[in-house]
């Protein structure tokens, strides 16, 4: 993080409103003014701090254009370094004292449909079989922060309902095949002293608090005991008449769908300990609470922050055998929901695919390799609480036999993923060393600086450039003048010769540059086409490195920066929805934390279920 | 079951996929469905019904990152034009089919290069720059509005389809989340209808929706009643700004439930189709999964949903926006789609870009073909539907959405003036084609969207 960022509410603000104004006359009006409003920002009108808290997004993001050194463009006047850091502390103290100071708020109770893959893993651990019943689901878009949890994009289109009852029907199918798995549900039956009727109701009993996650009323058990006769009445058996209520549940969106009981509008309130139970599991399982935070919440124990830590400990835990290979673990499904949609390596296989011109030897163990090694990776970090700096440079990662090769990291491996310790000579080590992340970011056929550049202001820090101009002015011929083919460098810097690709490309170049040592599928190489790989880059603050090594090196500097942006997906993704300005307070005091307790990653989270934003919830009145 | 495939891209000889399947599949067809669809058809006849009034089916086929220019428009106007260089292969259906230039959908110029130009294609609105929260796309989709007047004597409203799975994450470049790039059907403002993304899956939909079993009706819609009980239930105790979800649910079971009861109660349709959808036509298990067959099949779905009557309304995606797809399956290309797309004038990726809408334009030669090659009483399916083709954006380089390619296949029951290349005034609104083909398909209005009149010359 540049030391700008880590500005406190608390800080001295450095800079007077009319100093601001004179920053904004001297080096933004050319462009942002009235008549032209470059990007649609016109500054003229502003004259003190209460005016830029009426459009926190927009100064949001020229904190951060600025202090990232993309504006004002290159072929601009320059503020002195130490003015421009002043002006962005002036931006963030500003904001944050105008948000932070009403205290931190929590976001509306949760109505969200489960998700595709939550849906699996819940049919799963409700009818405790091993089989993926969200197969014939859509699959869900992204919202937020980029995940597929947010409850803003989980539509339910015509077609779910019908999609959920034949889920339901074949899934409660299988269950009963088995006689283990039937017993688990069909947990009575009739017999001497014991009608038909009673028994479906100690089914019921059994069964729908689990599937509807928190106690049932009578009523309810009435109302599903009534489906049951009827469907009884007609053929007298009782297996497929039982078999009928249990489908019913599961198309019930009392079932289907993670909803918690608004409370009264403008009151914070602790969402309920059976609630929780659900924001637990859904985040660090994707899945349904198990037995034992079920009795928690029936215990009345989930306010209790202590109680809560420990949960999360034991929700992380994931074993390892003894030959070193992780067992299946419900922290699995976290890991990998996390970190594939955080990393964007969920395109491996779908969005992307290599072309066989440039990846002869691609195939389904390489790619199931690739595609495991950031979610391993993460479960060892989220199980062992190792540190988050690990994700920017690691001595170890986990590989499978093709991946190994793919390396050339020596060791005996299977076609399971193993952890590896890493020596220097790998070349490996954080997420930029991984094929997934490093194919993700690259086209079909060729690696591309700019995309990795981006990749890495986007994904890591959490700076994303802003999109190209609409109209882009076309490449120069690919010849130099001495009339030879031009390398992808000399192409790149003769396109950042023009000032208005300049302000972006001279951010995202260089820091693509210095992973052009990896081929499209991450291989290490020293020449690319007969040229000798050249991946030294110069950044706009004049910074210079050579390598994946120096520009690790270089993230490690900026690691506050890469911590609270890691911490503000977390934060997205635990709460399953967009995030707010309100809750950059809760991400700047989490951050912090992160900071004195060495970025474990324990840490995190179980800050994060300590917020105010995931322990809460508000129902906030409909604005007028 | 299983049944031979055609080694031959099928776009060659249309009917040779549909021969082979008559000729080994009629042994295996079931006598009764046989002697029902005989005594339909004769009923039909005896009514004295017009054989016209077979019903205008309706489908939306949308490719992502617009097309190479200067390959696309033909030359010449009118009646006696010659194909483009990229619209060669509908030589053979030349007279069922509308060249339209000059069409742009102003909605959509605005916001960023792919997103809107998506969401908003069938729209003609401007959808909301967002992530996530306040997604809208500010109107309702032309099939949609199609589907919610034809869609109650079929089955199946409309169908959504697609190959791509809604595109991973959001582009916090531009500011959308990829939702918008991934869906062209809209229910309503801020309802992206979901679409199927597998031909097994579709067949199996489709099948279950025409042939209902008589037992499970009755349990289905026992079992949909205690839900939709439960719905109502938690819609009460719901926030009022939380209870649209719970609506939109409530009307997901509502819909399955009224097709069962039209299906027991046994409901007239106003129209009962030559032939019914059999097990036979399942798609080959065995197929590959690879895009290409992939889409012939989803093509092979459409057209059999459409011969079938199970639905009069579809939209099918060959890519999301910005899709990458690699379509170096192709002799001659080695790049991803967008990133061709993005020619920059050079002559390679020009060429490769060409190559890459030739094929497009080959699928939809072939889904127009099978149509044409499936009789009806009167004229051919084909005859009886408009078949849009189009992207939202001209050239992948620049990303606009004026003079976008716009090509609509199928005379329409006599209602669609096929058989020309119409050019109109620069910027003249999509929304007029789209007004003009929904008052051909009995929707009268002449106001879809920003539609300022109904395209003149598209009506006959």
């Amino acid at each position: 993080m540049t030391q700008t960022q880590s500005a406190r509410a608390d800080e001295d603000v450095v800079m007077s409103d009319s100093a601001v104004v004179g920053f904004l006359r001297e080096y933004c009006l050319e462009c942002h003014n009235t008549q032209e409003a470059e990007s649609g920002l016109d500054l003229s009108a502003f004259s003190k701090a209460a005016d830029i808290t009426k459009s926190v997004a927009a100064w949001n993001q020229i904190a951060a254009r600025v202090g990232d050194r993309q504006m004002p463009p290159a072929d601009s006047k320059m503020p002195e370094p130490e003015t421009r850091t002043q002006f962005v502390r002036w931006i963030q103290s500003t904001l944050s004292k105008h948000i932070c100071d009403d205290g931190v708020t929590a976001g509306q109770p949760v109505i969200r449909r489960m998700n595709r893959t939550e849906y699996a893993n819940t049919v799963r651990d409700l009818l405790g079989i091993p089989i993926n019943a969200g197969h014939a689901l859509p699959n869900d878009g992204a919202g937020g922060e980029g995940f597929d949890n947010a409850a803003e994009i989980l539509f339910v289109s015509p077609i779910y309902a019908e999609k959920y009852l034949q889920a339901a029907k074949t899934a409660i199918g299988h269950a009963l095949k088995d006689p283990t798995d039937r017993q688990r549900l069909i947990v009575a039956s009739p017999k001497e002293g014991q009608t038909p009727n009673q028994a479906a109701r100690l089914v019921l009993a059994n069964f729908l608090p689990r599937a509807f996650r928190r106690p049932v009323s009578k009523i309810e058990i009435d109302e599903y005991a009534a489906l049951f006769n009827k469907d009884f009445a007609v053929d007298q058996s009782y297996d497929s008449a039982v078999e009928f209520a249990l489908i019913a549940a599961m198309v019930s969106p009392k079932f289907l769908f993670l909803y918690e009981q608004p409370s009264a509008p403008g009151n914070q309130t602790l969402v309920s300990h059976h609630e929780i139970a659900s924001r637990l599991s859904y985040f660090l399982w994707a899945s349904m609470p198990d037995q034992e935070l079920m009795q928690l919440a029936d215990e009345k124990k989930l306010h209790d922050v202590d109680v809560l830590t420990t949960q999360v400990k034991r929700m992380l835990r994931s074993e390892v055998d003894s030959r070193g290979l992780r067992r299946d673990s419900k922290v699995r499904g976290f890991a990998s929901s996390f970190i594939e949609q955080w990393l964007g390596t969920r395109a491996l296989g779908r969005e992307f695919k290599p072309d066989t011109s440039v990846a002869p030897r691609y195939d389904s163990e390489l790619e199931g390799g690739m595609k495991y090694e950031p979610i391993f990776f993460f479960e060892d970090l989220l199980s062992d609480n190792r540190s988050l700096l690990n994700l920017i440079d690691s001595d170890f990662t986990y590989v499978n036999r093709r991946l190994a090769n793919h390396y050339g990291v020596r060791g005996e491996f299977r076609e399971q993923p193993k952890r590896v310790t890493l020596k220097e000579s790998d070349r490996r080590g954080g997420l930029l060393g991984m094929g997934a992340v490093l194919a993700v970011s690259s086209l079909p056929h060729r690696t591309s600086p700019v995309l990795r550049g981006k990749w890495i202001l986007d994904t890591m820090l959490g700076t994303p450039p802003p999109p190209p101009p609409p109209d882009v002015p076309v490449l120069e011929e690919a010849t130099n003048k001495s009339g030879k083919f031009k390398s992808l460098r000399e192409q790149l810097e003769s396109h950042r010769s023009n000032p208005t690709c300049a302000s972006c490309h001279n951010a995202m170049d260089p820091l693509g540059f210095g992973l052009e040592n990896y081929d499209v599928l991450g291989s290490w190489r020293t020449e690319a086409g007969g040229t000798p790989i050249d991946a030294s880059g110069s950044l706009p603050d004049g910074k210079e490195f050579d390598g994946p090594k120096e520009l690790k090196q270089m993230l490690l500097n900026r690691k506050d920066q890469f911590a609270r942006n890691l911490t503000r997906k977390m934060l997205g993704y635990s709460l399953g929805r967009s995030l707010t300005a309100e809750d950059n307070c809760v991400i700047d005091s989490i951050a912090e934390k992160l900071a004195k307790e060495d970025y474990r990653t324990q840490t995190l989270i179980v800050e994060i279920v300590k917020s105010v934003p995931f322990r809460y919830k508000q129902v906030t009145l409909p604005a007028k | 079951m299983v049944y031979p495939r055609p080694q031959q891209p099928c776009w060659h000889s249309p009917l040779t996929r549909r021969s082979l399947l008559r000729g080994t599949g009629a042994a295996l067809a079931l006598p009764w469905l046989e002697a029902m669809i005989k005594t339909k058809a004769s009923a039909a006849e005896k009514d004295g019904s017009n054989p016209t009034d077979a019903p205008l089916r309706m489908a939306a086929l949308f490719v992502p990152n617009g097309v190479r220019q200067d390959q696309w428009t033909p030359t010449e106007t009118g009646h006696n034009y010659e194909l483009s260089p990229t619209l060669q292969p509908l030589a053979k259906l030349k007279d069922q089919l509308l060249v339209l230039t000059n069409l742009w959908n102003q909605g959509s110029n605005i916001g960023d290069g792919h997103y809107v130009k998506t969401s908003g294609f069938l729209t003609c609105t401007t959808i909301n720059k967002s992530l996530g929260i306040d997604l809208n796309c500010n109107g309702q989709s032309m099939d949609q509005v199609a589907a919610n007047h034809a869609g109650r004597q079929t089955p199946i409203p409309s169908l959504e389809l697609g190959i791509d799975p809604v595109t991973t994450g959001v582009d916090t470049n531009v500011g959308y989340t990829r939702v918008y790039g991934s869906h062209i059907a809209w229910s309503g403002p801020t309802s992206p209808l979901a679409r199927e993304l597998n031909p097994k899956m579709v067949f199996e939909r489709l099948f279950r929706a025409s042939n209902p079993k008589k037992e499970t009706i009755a349990r289905d819609r026992l079992l949909l009643d205690r839900v939709l009980t439960d719905a109502k239930e938690l819609k009460q105790k719901l926030g009022a700004s939380d209870r649209q979800r719970m609506d939109e649910y409530l009307q997901s079971v509502r819909s399955i439930e009224k097709r069962l009861q039209n299906q027991q109660s046994g409901a007239i349709r106003n129209w009962r189709p030559l032939v019914d959808l059999k097990p036979k036509d399942r798609p080959d298990p065995d197929a590959p999964d690879q895009y290409p067959e992939q889409v012939q099949l989803m093509l092979d779905m459409i057209a059999l949903a459409f011969q079938t009557d199970t639905t009069r309304v579809c939209t099918f995606m060959f890519g999301n926006a910005v899709s990458g797809r690699n379509f170096s399956f192709l002799e001659g290309v080695t790049g991803g789609h967008h990133d061709t797309s993005h020619h920059q004038n050079s002559e390679d990726k020009l060429r490769q870009y060409q190559l890459i809408n030739l094929w497009h334009i080959q699928q939809y030669a072939y889904l127009l073909e099978k149509l044409a090659g499936m009789q009806e009483r009167d004229g051919t399916v084909l005859e009886n539907s408009m078949i849009l083709y189009g992207s939202g954006l001209r050239d992948g380089n620049s990303h606009n959405p004026h003079n976008l390619p716009i090509l609509v296949g199928g005379s329409g029951s006599g209602k669609i003036a096929t058989g020309q290349h119409l050019q109109y005034g620069p910027d003249t609104p999509l929304a007029n084609l789209y007004a003009g083909l929904l008052n051909a398909f009995d929707k009268k209005t002449t106001n879809f969207a920003d539609s300022t009149e109904i395209l003149p010359g598209v009506l006959t």
